[in-house]
């Protein structure tokens, strides 16, 4: 992991200094909230409907056991024993008071940790591959460089005032876990003819209430070049995006409006004046920043594999969770574990902090100290035994972190909905919950295979629904809660919109429409193998429309 | 009918202008605005923004049945009462969160 070097950890102290004398000046009555609202948004501290919440920023999503052990001790100290991760491989706090925020922000530097930039029109929170540096399918590990662009853009001074909040997402591996092509930037590790690794730069990708694919901006850029050729993107977009209207101000817009090659023209103009200049990075230097990546040492062991299907009929429990919780390793007689944070009838990304505490015991026994937050709101220890994995899964049961559902109707995003957010319109985790409770089944959840289910409370879209395989998006019409649902999104490299179908339900219609959907899958795949996205795409949306709204 | 509810500066907390001119936990204390009282409800809002101490500000729609205040929007039934899902019990002032008009 990297640690912070005595400029990263002198900046964040005074951040720290400033922020506190800030608090210290609007408790004072020095400060009016118009002058201080500002100042703390880029600080990560929002107001919501009950109380100020505090976004801490989890850097491409890689958090160590003492890093996660300090949430803990923030969530039990300053709030009500819990936090909330978050689609942005973040973590929310939603009842601090402000007179403890400096001294949660000193404790966060305590272990190289702040919440600068999780809000603001600048550019937010680097988000990668939960499995980035450990994946069997990678080409490159992306964190270095994601790190790099990290520092870059750390209160870069032209880019702390775009025309709206800027997100890149990136990815070193073939399938994209990371959803970049809906982000405003995505990069995706690729070779060029030579065979050297490099990057795709996807632009234009997003959600919200104007949900757009990104487009292909450049096949290929190499690593020394990268921040000079984002640096150029940025750039073009804090000149052109647009300041007259909120929603019409991401680059989406902007790329929609003025066309994709118009876009690269600029872009390439501008690139052509900074390419080889302080920005090219230096061999040296990207080594120097992946150095701190290294892969741990891992043992060489025999046991390379788990036998699930004996498992499954040992410990049918455990067995499902073997099934579906591990992802493939690039080295031999390791796996990747997700810990799902989707219980039954639990609220999708909440932990508690004595689970925030065995999860950095189990990373720092099992997955040399490391962790990561993923945008789908689970956990995942990123380096473990084979051999492991019994006395991880049997601590796990203990603490109510063992469902085995990764991926499966169950495994929802969910935005925290009415119930927190002060922009949401309606609620969408009692959606969620429900939905786990009708499907709660392990067998049902077996029998239905890969679905994401995704639950957003208004059309800003923190719950992706426009890329849940079903989407669903709480809206508000003359007083009443009403859930429009969408078929056929997809965040993956075959990335696709859902399909609006028809009218909203109200909230307690919206569990039996979705088994509807289901069970149209179910009876008219070609197989138990196909998915239910590729039934989708092979099917077309009239069967499923028939199936929520009747045959006209 | 109107009422005039806002977050206190130290907790967050929602709170709402009761008829002695503080601002308190409890829904059912909110003064009500009726059409005749615009002037008394512009003066609130106005003395309320010179103690700097209660943010998000609003005016929000009610209905009084039965003697008990009801908000028209669901938002603010969550706001008075907490999140429903996970339930938690609402924010509630410290010591030091009175405020006064």
């Amino acid at each position: 992991m990297y640690r912070y070097d005595e400029f990263d950890a002198a900046f964040v102290r005074e951040r720290t200094q400033q922020f506190s004398d800030q608090v210290r000046r609007r408790l004072s009555g020095d400060m009016s909230e118009d002058q201080f609202r500002p100042l703390r948004l880029m600080n990560g501290l929002y107001l919501q409907l009950h109380a100020y919440m505090l976004r801490i920023a989890v850097p491409y999503g890689t958090v160590s056991s003492r890093q996660m052990r300090m949430l803990a001790h923030i969530a039990r100290s300053y709030d009500r024993g819990y936090g909330h991760f978050t689609t942005r491989q973040n973590i929310q706090f939603n009842w601090p008071k402000l007179r403890d925020i400096p001294q949660i922000l000193a404790d966060l530097a305590s272990v190289e940790m702040h919440a600068i930039q999780t809000s603001g029109n600048c550019i937010r929170n680097i988000t990668t591959d939960q499995f980035a540096g450990a994946a069997a399918d990678e080409i490159i590990d992306p964190r270095p460089v994601a790190e790099i662009l990290r520092q870059w853009s750390s209160l870069h001074p032209e880019f702390s005032f775009l025309p709206r909040k800027f997100k890149i997402a990136m990815t070193g591996a073939t399938t994209d876990r990371a959803a970049i092509r809906f982000h405003d930037i995505g990069l995706q590790a690729t070779t060029n003819d030579l065979g050297e690794i490099g990057w795709q730069v996807w632009v234009g990708g997003g959600l919200g209430r104007t949900p757009m694919i990104g487009k292909l901006l450049s096949g290929y850029v190499a690593h020394e070049h990268l921040l000079a050729y984002l640096e150029s993107t940025l750039r073009v977009y804090n000149r052109y995006g647009r300041r007259d209207n909120k929603y019409k101000a991401r680059i989406k817009i902007l790329v929609h409006e003025e066309g994709i090659e118009s876009i690269r023209e600029q872009v390439e103009a501008e690139f052509a004046e900074v390419k080889g200049g302080v920005l090219t990075l230096p061999q040296a230097e990207l080594d120097r920043i992946s150095a701190y990546f290294a892969a741990p040492q891992y043992e060489l062991v025999n046991a390379r594999s788990v036998d699930v299907a004996r498992e499954k009929i040992l410990n049918p429990f455990y067995g499902r969770w073997l099934e579906r919780n591990l992802n493939a390793h690039r080295q031999p007689g390791y796996v990747s574990v997700t810990i799902s944070l989707k219980p039954v009838g639990g609220a999708p990304g909440d932990a508690t902090d004595t689970q925030m505490e065995v999860v950095a015991d189990l990373a720092q026994r099992y997955s040399f100290d490391e962790l990561r937050v993923t945008h789908e709101q689970n956990l995942v220890l990123p380096h473990v035994k084979v051999t492991d994995l019994p006395a991880i899964y049997e601590v796990l049961v203990k603490n109510g972190l063992a469902d085995g559902n990764a991926g499966q109707i169950t495994d929802i995003i969910c935005c925290p909905g009415l119930d927190f957010c002060a922009l949401a319109n309606a609620r969408s985790i009692p959606i969620a919950q429900e939905l786990t409770r009708k499907f709660e089944s392990p067998e049902r959840q077996a029998e239905i295979g890969d679905l994401k289910i995704k639950i957003s409370g208004c059309i800003n879209a923190c719950g992706h629904h426009h890329v849940g395989h079903i989407g669903i998006l709480g809206v508000e019409k003359k007083g009443t809660e009403l859930y429009q649902i969408t078929v056929g999104g997809d965040a993956t490299e075959k990335a696709a919109i859902g399909d609006i179908l028809g009218h909203g339900f109200v909230a307690e219609e919206v569990p039996n429409a979705i088994e509807r959907l289901v069970n149209t899958y179910i009876a008219r795949r070609e197989s138990p193998a196909e998915p239910f996205i590729a039934a989708y795409r092979r099917l077309g949306k009239e069967p499923f429309k028939e199936a929520l709204y009747g045959a006209n | 009918m109107e009422i005039l509810t806002g977050n206190e500066l130290m907790s967050g907390a929602t709170v709402y202008l009761d008829s002695a001119g503080t601002w308190v936990e409890e829904l059912q204390k909110a003064r009500v605005f009726g059409k005749s009282d615009l002037e008394a409800k512009e003066a609130a809002i106005a003395a309320t923004k010179r103690t700097g101490r209660i943010n998000s500000l609003e005016v929000e729609t009610v209905t009084v049945k039965d003697g008990r205040i009801v908000p028209d929007r669901l938002r603010e039934h969550i706001r008075a009462t907490g999140p429903t899902a996970p339930v938690f019990d609402r924010q509630h002032l410290d010591e030091d969160g009175h405020v006064s008009i």
